[in-house]
């Protein structure tokens, strides 16, 4: 059996909305393995996107565990957790989130140069990058000059170029079309197989499942059905 | 990091010249409003600043400036000149005159009288005072308040006063009258104008006594050189305290004539109270747009802050794009504020650069800069970074 990278247990996570109270996770378990591509799936507000908050440290939750590559996120602390997902995870955002003031070599080097990385590596490690998801042309193109199908290879350029160990993929074909959509889920398909990472793809695109090793289906809070 | 700060500064043309905008203006504002009043403090003080030579001045005790004054004993003069160390004293004379012009219009006047031997005081040529029954007039600053009709018919016309006469400026040879007695116009000079505008009226002490014959004391300051073994100021010390009378340097007199502006004049008072105005309205706005700038990019610092980016990183980069606005900006700002006040302090507008103007200008952006850069940093720092995925 492959090795655990990710690991929740119980996960709670209720937010207040005025004087009401939503339970987003309501007892969330689950593990991630090595070389993993995981999709978790369910209707909108299920949960999914809170828990992959969680998950990468990006939002603290009230009860379980969570460790991630053998470490607890519980316990870290904002500006260790802000490190250590700087060294270990890539993330692909649904809006891209590009910095529009940057062309696209730069922010594929956005994660090398926040990690102090001296600029002329950090820019040839990013064209390396760039040329993976075929882009090797268009690197000074800043991203209103990109189609949405470029600008999420970017994002995945950018995810990929510090060779993170866990990746977070939110509604990652959401904005492009069936075409575009594939290419990207090839691609990060292909470049986790290179890579050995793992991946956890955010989506309720149903063309894309074929990508899955496995379907973890939410809702209200809850994991429903685990799919292989 | 800092690279990506001035990208994302830059990135937005209209924003970046709409910031720049208005941290120019804002310095633009305090600089130009400050040299504005410093150049009208200045034209308070112009009678120490026409008198370089007078390196102490000597005046009643009560005295607190150049605009307020009383006069003297007579023999006040030959006291400070017996005090060691004096190596020169001239006497000042400042009183009010109203002349009467050839059409039948009057016009007060300042007058300055100067020491009939030295006319010391006098603006060039004092020559001329020497002329019987001369005076040299000065605008001071005002406009078009020296006149003369153009036709001799209708000066000192037998048949009453021509007030709706064409009119000239007066020059050499034009007649007044003051208290009944003739004076003649010997020349007119172009002094440093004063705040608050009058005309000036220099006239020789023999002349000032036959024009007010009635005052008992007749002298207002003593001007006073020391001699070269001694400073200014320790002259001005040893005169206070053998004559008894007030004895201070002519900067220390520039200083309190300002201050004495600052608390008496409510001109002033107003003034000062419009400049902080227009520093509150230039530093809020200012204010305000930096900190709309950074809100407006929080969702960038939370893509950064969750790729890794620390707080440090993210504090710097926001400094950094405050820092560049507040550089260039109260850069450009005091820069067009030298320029257009040079541009009117030619047509005699009250403009001085003191060192302060610009530098309150700076600083005042700088401390506003940095303000709004700290205030909108509280939203960077409070915000969970999950809301990358809400984006």
């Amino acid at each position: 059996m492959s090795k655990i990278i990710a690991s929740c247990k119980d996960i709670v996570k209720t937010f207040n909305a005025g004087e009401a109270e939503v339970k987003a996770l309501q007892g969330i378990t689950l593990d991630v393995y090595e070389n993993e591509l995981l999709m978790l799936v369910g209707p909108s507000g299920c949960g999914k996107t809170t828990f992959v908050s969680v998950l990468s440290g990006l939002l603290h939750f009230e009860g379980g565990s969570c460790e991630l590559l053998e470490k607890n996120i519980a316990t870290m602390d904002d500006a260790t957790l802000t490190a250590f997902r700087g060294e270990n995870i890539g993330f692909v955002f649904q809006a891209f989130n590009l910095l529009p003031s940057l062309s696209a070599i730069d922010n594929v080097a956005l994660p090398l140069t926040i990690k102090g990385v001296q600029r002329a590596k950090s820019l040839t490690r990013a064209q390396e990058m760039l040329n993976a998801v075929g882009l090797n042309a268009k690197e000074h193109i800043k991203p209103s000059g990109l189609s949405g199908g470029e600008q999420q290879r970017v994002a995945i350029a950018r995810a990929l170029v510090h060779n993170p160990k866990f990746i977070i993929c939110d509604e990652p074909t959401s904005s492009l079309d069936h075409k575009s959509g594939q290419i990207v889920m090839e691609l990060l398909t292909k470049i986790i197989q290179e890579k050995g990472a793992s991946m956890i793809v955010v989506t309720h695109d149903n063309r894309i499942y074929k990508y899955a090793n496995r379907i973890v289906h939410m809702e209200d809070g809850k994991i429903t059905k685990v799919a292989l | 990091m800092f690279r990506v700060a001035i990208e994302m500064l830059l990135h937005d043309k209209t924003k970046y010249l709409g910031l720049l905008i208005g941290v120019a203006f804002t310095a633009f504002l305090v600089s130009f409003a400050m040299s504005y009043f410093a150049g009208f403090m200045t034209r308070g003080f112009a009678l120490v600043s026409e008198n370089p030579s007078a390196k102490v001045w000597v005046m009643d005790s009560a005295v607190s400036s150049a605009e307020a004054t009383i006069n003297m004993s007579n023999s006040s003069l030959g006291i400070v000149k017996g005090v060691k160390g004096v190596e020169y004293a001239s006497p000042l004379y400042l009183g009010d005159m109203t002349a009467r012009y050839a059409n039948g219009h009057f016009q007060s006047f300042q007058a300055i009288g100067v020491d009939d031997a030295t006319l010391s005081g006098a603006p060039k040529p004092a020559n001329l005072l020497r002329i019987p029954n001369s005076v040299i007039i000065d605008s001071g600053g005002t406009d078009g308040k020296l006149q003369t009709p153009i036709h001799k018919k209708d000066m000192w016309a037998y048949n009453g006063s021509h007030l709706n006469a064409a009119t000239r400026e007066l020059r050499y040879g034009d007649e007044m009258l003051i208290n009944s007695k003739r004076v003649v116009v010997a020349g007119v000079s172009h002094t440093i104008p004063r705040f608050p505008p009058r005309p000036l009226l220099y006239i020789s002490t023999s002349n000032f006594k036959r024009l007010i014959p009635g005052e008992k004391r007749y002298i207002t300051f003593i001007m006073v050189r020391p001699a070269k073994n001694i400073s200014p100021q320790k002259l001005a010390k040893r005169i206070s305290k053998e004559t008894g009378l007030k004895a201070i340097t002519s900067n220390a007199f520039k200083k309190e004539t300002v201050m004495w502006y600052l608390i008496n004049s409510e001109d002033v008072g107003d003034m000062v109270n419009m400049v902080v105005l227009a520093m509150l309205v230039g530093f809020g706005v200012t204010g305000v747009m930096l900190y709309m700038f950074t809100y407006e990019n929080i969702k960038q610092y939370a893509v950064l802050k969750a790729m890794g980016a620390s707080i440090k990183q993210l504090t710097d980069m926001i400094y950094t794009q405050v820092f560049i606005m507040a550089v260039v900006g109260s850069g450009i700002g005091v820069g067009i504020s030298a320029l257009f006040g040079e541009a009117i302090s030619s047509a005699s507008f009250p403009f001085r650069i003191m060192w302060f103007a610009p530098f309150i200008g700076f600083l005042g952006v700088f401390i506003v800069s940095i303000t709004a850069a700290f205030i909108s940093l509280r939203p960077i720092k409070t915000m969970e970074s999950g809301i990358v995925f809400k984006l």
